[in-house]
């Protein structure tokens, strides 16, 4: 046994998780170099075992939790953009849909006066509505799904 | 009774693990009450890791805040594969990576022969261990240490940090644990030695 092979146990002897052979016995007590490691090794394990803990502030899990408050403001932002996007872009294609049916049901090639678009109204446009009752039927699901969404996301202000 | 004790522990480890599924779930739901209560749970152990490696306690306390902002993040995509000490210890030991990315590559392998060997003088250790200036030699000694090394260290001798906590939150395999502690107390002796002396 010599210095070298003592050198990788001085950490476990410093902290009592290694311990030596006759042979290393014999060489520690007779080698100032290794017993002077040694004792370093026990110096630092004493250190390491009584430093003070730091503690976190009395205000920290306040300042967590507001930047918690904080970031989740910022992402319904983003999913408010997002939806008043999504609301927008379905209001567009609606009038889209509303401009369509208003073409195909003839509404908008205004060739005659008032009086006759009203006569037509009363009498000739029940007959056409029915006919695009689908088309009717599919905005106002669509109308009511948009609504709806808008409410849960509201209504949804949980954290 | 040693079978008594064990089946105890047993009870004792399974009633945790459903109070740990329990809070996260509530978490995951929006409860904030539930999410301060994991920060109350975990901030001793956070910011003592932290702030054991960061000397600027502002900047510790900020460090540690944004280990609960990425825990908060994350929560959503946490799967339970690991416990969420593990999860939340793995995060700080990024966050302390990051604030110092210069010894988060360090290598962890042993002192290479002829590098900062040290010169021990017998009759002057005894002198420069009974010097008041030990401590401040020690923490700065520390802070050069690798990020894996100096998380092992102060996370060792926090009370309630286990060997099995630090090997998973350092992607180390559980048996060599008490190898690196070793290796790191060891670079602590050499840079005392050489760097610090």
């Amino acid at each position: 046994m010599n210095c070298d092979h003592l050198e990788p146990l001085i950490e476990g002897l410093a902290d009592g998780t290694a311990a030596l052979d006759a042979f290393g016995r014999a060489h520690l007590e007779t080698c100032a170099v290794c017993q002077a490691r040694v004792e370093q090794a026990r110096d630092i394990e004493r250190y390491l075992a009584s430093r003070e803990i730091p503690s976190p502030p009395s205000t920290f899990t306040a300042g967590v939790m507001a930047l918690v408050a904080d970031e989740r403001w910022r992402t319904e932002q983003v999913v408010d953009l997002g939806f008043n996007l999504a609301i927008a872009a379905g209001v567009l294609v609606m009038l889209t849909g509303i401009g369509g049916l208003a073409w195909s049901l003839g509404l908008l090639t205004v060739t005659v006066d008032l009086d006759t678009i009203l006569e037509a109204a009363g009498t000739g446009l029940g007959g056409r509505v029915v006919s695009q009752v689908q088309t009717i039927a599919m905005a106002a699901v669509l109308l009511t799904m948009a609504l709806a969404l808008w409410w849960w996301t509201e209504a949804d202000s949980s954290f | 009774m040693r079978a008594t004790e064990t089946a105890g522990r047993a009870t004792r480890t399974l009633r945790g693990e459903v109070a740990e599924h329990e809070l996260i779930e509530r978490c995951r739901r929006g409860d904030e009450a539930a999410f301060r209560e994991l920060v109350e749970q975990f901030k001793g152990l956070v910011f003592a890791l932290i702030a054991r490696s960061v000397t600027n306690r502002a900047r510790a306390e900020e460090l540690a805040q944004d280990v609960f902002l990425k825990v908060y993040r994350g929560l959503p995509y946490f799967r339970g594969d690991a416990r969420l000490s593990t999860w939340i210890y793995r995060i700080t030991v990024n966050v302390l990576s990051q604030e110092r990315p210069d010894l988060a590559t360090a290598s962890l392998d042993e002192i290479k022969p002829g590098e900062s060997e040290p010169r021990i003088r017998p009759a002057a250790a005894d002198r420069a261990f009974a010097d008041l200036t030990l401590k401040d030699r020690l923490d700065k000694a520390i802070q050069r240490l690798p990020i894996a090394h100096q998380v092992l260290i102060n996370g060792h001798y926090l009370k309630g940090l286990q060997y099995d906590e630090l090997a998973a939150a350092l992607d180390l395999p559980m048996g060599t644990v008490k190898t690196h502690l070793h290796r790191a107390k060891r670079r602590l002796r050499h840079l005392l030695e050489t760097e610090f002396r």
